[in-house]
Order: C-alpha cells, then structure tokens, then sequence
C-alpha cells in the first residue's frame, strides 16, 4: 500500500507487537482491580450456607418419615451402555455445534473495537484467547466422561475416559476452528445439528433393534499417543490460519461468546440459550397478532406471555426434555434409584422453569412495555405469575407421574404435582428479575477476567426460592411416598416460594435486617 | 456529483450491493473518493448508509459488486489496510479498566504514532476531554464517549477516514468544529466518507453526496442538503 495521506505526530516509531498490546491491556485492568479473589469467596460461603441449611432440613425430615424399599426399575428397553453409546453422538454434536455458535474463536467488546482495527499481526492478539474455548470442553468433557466411567463402570476405566473425553472434545474444536477460518462458523453448527438431530433416530433404532450392550466398546491406550500428536499438528495448523479470519466473524463470535459468558456467569440457562440461538433466530414474522383475546391489562400480559412461550420451539422442547427425564431414570436399571430421581426431578424442573420465566424476563429486560399498562409493579409481577404457574403444574403432573409409575400408585403423585407445581413459578419469576450484577462496585480480578462483589449473591436468586418451594416434594420423592404432613408442608412452602418470587423488594434480607436495626437503633429528637 | 476530479481515488466502489441474509437493502452503489475529497451519504434510517459504510471497510461481504482501497480490493485482514483506514462507527465498548487517555494511548502506540503524548493531549483538548482524562469511559456522558470515539479515529495516521453519522449526541458547537476538522482533514490530502443526517455537516465537509435509497443515485451536495428537509425523503 501506498504512503499516508494524514500524518499524526512526529517521526513514526516502529508499530509494536501484537503480544505487547495484550500486555498492556492486562496489566492495566490487574492494576485496577479493586477487590481480592477472597472476597467472591465470601459471596461463595453465603450461597453455600443456604444450600446447606436447606440440605438438612431435607435430611432431618427424612429421618422423620418413613422410608419405602425403592422398586426395581419400571420395564424399559435401554441399558446404560446403549444409552452412553448413543449419548456420546450427542455429545460430539453438542461440543460441534456450541462449538460454531460461539466461533469458536472470537474477539467481543472492547477488544473487537480497539484491537481489531490497530495494524498489528492480528495472530499474536488471538493466541491469548485462542485456548480457551478447547481448553474448556476438553475440562468439561473430560471430567464428566472420567466421572461418568466412575460412577458407571459399564462406561470404561475412568482415567482412559476421562482423558479420552478431554482429547475428543479439544480435537473437535480446534477442528471447528480450522473450519471458521476456511469457510465460517456454520458449517460447525449445521454438522453438529444434524448429529445432535439423530440422536432421537439412533436411540430409537437401537431400542428396536433390541441393542443392549453390557459395556461401552473400550478404545485402547495405545490411541492416546496418536490422538495427542493429532491434536498438536491441527494447533500447530490453526496457529497458521489465525490472520485468516475475517474481523466480522471474530466480532459475530466474540458477540456471542460474551453473551454466552454473561449468561453462565448468571446461571441463566434462558440467556445462555439466547445467546446461542438468537443469531439464527427468525427476524420477521408473516403477521402480527392484533390481542383482539385480550380484554384488559392482565388478559394483554397473560396473552403475550404465552405467545412468547409458545413461539419459542427451544423452550417448549426443553420443558418436554424436562419431564423425561424422571422416565429415562425410572426406565435404566442402572439409574432407577430414589436419590438418582429426586435428583432428574430437580434437574428436569430447573430447566422447565427456566423456560417457563422467558416472558418475565424479557420483560425485565425492557419493561417500558409492562410500565405502559395500568399496573402496579406488584400486580404485573403477579401477572406474570401465572403462565409459569400453569406450565409447571401441567409438567409437574407428567414428572410426578414417573415416580408415581415407578412406585405403582398414581393419585398421590397426582395431588403432590397439583400442589407443588406452582411452585416452580416463584423459582421462575425470582430468577427472572435477577438483577445483574452491580459493575460499579468493586471488581475481583479473576483469570477469567473480573468478576464484580456480589455476583455470587446474585446468582442465587431463583435457585434458593426453587429449593424452598421444592423441598417437601424432593422429600416425598426420596421417601417413596407422599404422607399427608408433607402435602401440608408443600401447600405452605408454595405459598411462601409464590409470594417470595412475586415480591417487588430488591433488598436483599439482610440489607432490610441492617437496615431496621439501624432505624431501631438512632436516637429520635 | 461534483465535477470529476483527476486526483487519485483512495476508495472505489462499483455496482456495490450490500444487504443481510441475501437481501439488498437498497440499490447498488457506485462511487469513489479521491484524495483530500469527502463523498457523503444521505438517506433516512434504514435505508441502508452504514451498511454500505461497513462493506466499504471490510467488515461485510458484499451481495454484488466491488470495493477497492488504493486500487486493490478491500481486504481488512490486511494489516496495511487497517494502517490506512480509520473508521468511526457506532460502536460503544470500552476496556472498563482503561481511563480516557488511555484508549487514545492505545490507539496512537498500536499504531506507532511517534510524540503520542503530545498527540493524545492535543485531542482530549481539542475534544473538550482533558478534564476527564483520567476518568473511566462508562462515567462519561454519551456525548462525551462519542468525543472519546472521534478523538480515537483522529490520533493516528491514515488515508481514508469514514465517518458513520459523526453528529449524532454532539451539542451544535462541537458538531461544528468537528466539520472543520474534517476540511482541515481534506487540505491535509485525506479522504473522507461520511453518512450523515446533519446538513450543516453535510454542506460544510461533501464534496460529492449519494442518496441511499432503494435506487442509489449521486446527487450534487445542494441537493442532498435539500433531501435532508423534512418530507423530501
């Protein structure tokens, strides 16, 4: 390229390394650091000390109640090693696909606006981040493969595993990788669709086919050495094919990565899903709807909180996903156990509520719309109660109706869904109008980056009214039964978890304690 | 347009057309943008300006069509690109740890302007921010970031400067002192591409104008300044 048209500044100094640009961006924000790593710690300790008094008033009732033999698994026709057969297609797929849908390699925010556009070996600004994304399927997958194996010995030795998982999944984003720089992202996320896609067909087939394998094939050890010699050759070669990469899929991915960051460090599996699919979500609808349904400000808000619920596929498939999952536990004979149910119906619960509460929290997001109703805050929040209220009790109704097929009896699970049910709404609606984290206070600086004072606090929002709420009905699970004192509890602790979750305050209990002790406390004139 | 220039075109764009998911959003462009000129485009929201603006650097592909920079096709993954073309668009993210100064630091090393102290202190005055050269971008006014912004295209060398709607949260003085920097910009031998919607802007820095609309066309600067009074567009 030719001289430049506009000097600034005297003699021109020698444009700097990539390296040194990272460097001093790092260095700055360390400097800047207001707050130590102990004191997310303390957030930490708080959440944990919830849970953990939660824990055992779970344990305490248990001793109380009598406890039902649990029954053998209800006849099915999977067997574990099946299952983890096919579930590692699904895995394969799910690693390609998040894989594409967060880049996997980007550049979001500041870094897009400021790095991106200096005249600089844009190579040496990615090697930083470049790591991440492989290094952490490779932690994820690794651990729960190696823990899988572990708990499951049908699945392998858990150290070959493990390290197999770690190897695979590193392996499948570097190759995503590699992909974004020849041809884009999307052919990484449409590869892994239509593996995910035929999970459901292999599952099935296998089913049919009456395949019951006692153990997952063993891969043997010698692999590794090839696997790990692979994986260095495609980093060797991506590290070639870095300055490839267009500016605008590094600022798409990067968009998206720090929408997906944002959302894991919320636990909001709503805004994770969000940030993975709203880049391929339809823009445009053929028609609006005119609400000619609705007659009145509640009739308006309950008509659109279901057609954002209902013109959400996602959602509905994972509020369906949700309710199997207490069958495909009550169906493996290696998995039908009480503690393994309580546990798939907390899962399975979670993850429907968090659906459940889209509405509510897109109208968190951008409340000039509720405010334009003749409202009060109290009775919108209410409102936006009941879509998530009846959507549970329904999926409530078909969960219970697992454990109730398991243990034989259907009418008590029955009543306990009915009662329990609404619960899961106050979880919804708590979570959903979660406040994010204050950025002006303090920062930790983590190696994740900085995280602010009080993050920990936040996230518990949602989760502890959904404990609360959920107590007595996880209790009837692991006992067996459902005894008439923990129908009553369950009608009290639904009560409390709806009007917590509907609640308008934003103090948390102990600023309004603190608060009302220092009231108490100065002297009145 | 304006009467043909026999200077050198730093940008040129022909049969241009630029749109999302394979649809154009208006109709193609074809200009160019010699050195010490400012080409500018009008039309209302929507209409498709900064969508030209960012296939012009790089940043999209374009449906049909070309875009060259100094004669060679525009290639932002080229470092010597970037060292030509400074760009001011609508971004908004800033390194939250990062004081003014400091961003326009950045810049100006990352781009090995030599005296950069200097350099950055003439701009956060010349941009009404040396008051808050120590402050952190998320504390300023809207106004005040968009300044920061400005300041960042300024603080280094370049060949083409583009400009996405430059006026917007500007109060009306620093608006105009913008527009004479950017006829300063032109006698210093720069080339200028602006989308704007100010037509004091507009008629003080074009010296040729485009109308975005669903049949692009060059119009001259008065009459882009009359496209811009209400209901003409």
């Amino acid at each position: 390229m030719s001289e430049l048209a506009v000097r600034v500044g005297g003699e021109p100094t020698p444009v700097p390394a990539a390296r040194s640009i990272r460097g001093y961006t790092a260095a700055v924000a360390r400097s800047r650091a207001g707050a130590g790593i102990g004191s997310l710690l303390g957030d930490v300790y708080y959440a944990g000390v919830m849970i953990g008094v939660g824990v055992l008033l779970a344990l305490g009732a248990l001793q109380q109640l009598p406890v039902r033999d649990a029954p053998v698994a209800v006849e099915g026709s999977t067997s574990l090693a099946g299952l983890a057969a096919v579930l590692m297609v699904a895995v394969v797929g799910a690693v390609l696909g998040t894989a594409g849908r967060l880049g996997p390699i980007g550049v979001g925010g500041a870094e897009a606006t400021w790095w991106l556009t200096l005249p600089v070996d844009r190579r040496g600004l990615l090697r930083g981040s470049v790591w991440r994304l492989p290094a952490l399927a490779a932690l994820v997958t690794g651990l729960v493969a190696g823990v899988l194996a572990a708990v499951v010995p049908a699945v392998g030795n858990p150290a070959q595993v493990g390290l197999m998982g770690a190897l695979a999944a590193a392996t499948l984003v570097i190759t995503a990788a590699l992909v974004q720089a020849w041809r884009g992202s999307r052919v990484a996320v449409v590869a892994g669709d239509v593996l995910l896609a035929t999970v459901p067909v292999l599952g099935a087939g296998a089913v049919l086919a009456g395949w019951h394998p006692a153990t997952v094939p063993a891969v043997p050890w010698w692999t590794l050495a090839p696997a790990v010699l692979a994986l260095t050759g495609l980093v060797w070669w991506l590290d070639t094919r870095l300055g490839a990469i267009p500016a605008r899929s590094l600022r798409e991915s990067g968009s998206v990565a720090a929408h997906a960051a944002g959302a894991l460090t919320s636990m909001d599996s709503r805004e994770l899903g969000r940030a993975l699919t709203d880049r391929t979500a339809r823009q445009s609808r053929r028609r609006s709807l005119r609400m000619r349904l609705s007659g009145g400000a509640v009739r308006a808000l309950l008509t659109a909180d279901l057609l954002v619920l209902l013109r959400s596929p996602r959602h509905l498939v994972q509020i369906v996903a949700g309710a199997l999952l207490p069958y495909l536990v009550v169906s493996t004979p290696e998995l039908a156990g009480p503690a393994q149910l309580a546990l798939a119906v907390l899962i399975g619960g979670y993850l429907a509520t968090q659906a459940t509460g889209e509405a509510a929290r897109r109208a968190e997001m951008t409340p000039a719309v509720d405010r334009l109703l003749p409202l009060s805050a109290r009775d919108v929040r209410r409102a936006h109660l009941v879509v998530p209220a009846t959507v549970m009790t329904l999926w409530a109704v078909v969960a219970l109706a697992a454990v109730g097929i398991w243990h034989g009896e259907f009418w008590p699970w029955l009543v306990l869904a009915l009662v329990a049910g609404p619960a899961w709404a106050g979880g919804a609606l708590r979570s959903a109008y979660r406040p994010a984290p204050s950025w002006d206070k303090a920062l930790v600086s983590t190696p994740m980056g900085a995280v602010p004072m009080g993050a920990a606090a936040v996230l518990a929002r949602g989760p502890d009214v959904v404990i609360v709420g959920q107590l007595p009905a996880l209790v009837a699970v692991l006992v067996g039964s459902v005894p008439p004192s923990v129908l009553g509890v369950q009608v009290a602790t639904t009560v409390v978890a709806l009007l917590w979750g509907s609640s308008t305050e934003t103090r948390s209990l102990m600023d309004r304690l603190a608060e009302a002790q220092d009231a108490t406390s100065t002297p009145r004139r | 347009m304006a009467k043909k220039s026999s200077r050198p075109a730093v940008l040129r764009a022909e049969r241009l057309t630029v749109g999302w998911d394979g649809r154009p959003v208006c109709g193609a462009a074809t200009f160019s943008v010699p050195a010490g000129r400012a080409v500018a485009l009008v039309g209302p929201n929507g209409s498709g300006k900064s969508t030209i603006l960012r296939a012009a650097l790089g940043l999209l592909e374009p449906l049909s069509g070309t875009v060259s920079l100094l004669g060679r096709p525009v290639d932002e993954r080229e470092a010597s690109f970037r060292a030509q073309v400074a760009a001011v668009l609508d971004d908004d993210a800033w390194f939250p740890a990062l004081t003014v100064a400091e961003h326009l630091y950045l810049v100006a090393r990352g781009h090995g302007v030599g005296d950069a102290d200097d350099e950055v202190e003439a701009l956060l005055d010349e941009f009404g921010l040396t008051g808050h050269a120590n402050a952190l971008p998320n504390t300023l006014s809207s106004g005040q970031r968009r300044r920061l912004l400005l300041a960042a295209g300024l603080v280094r060398p370049r060949s083409l400067l583009v400009l996405d709607e430059p006026e917007q949260r500007l109060d009306s003085d620093m608006r105009h002192r913008l527009a004479e920097r950017l006829v300063a910009e032109k006698d210093a031998g720069g080339a200028v591409l602006i989308a704007t919607h100010d037509p004091e802007m507009l008629a003080t820095v074009a010296d040729a104008a485009l109308i975005v609309a669903d049949q692009t066309r060059k119009v001259t600067v008065d009459e882009a300044v009359d496209a811009l009074r209400p209901g003409v567009l």
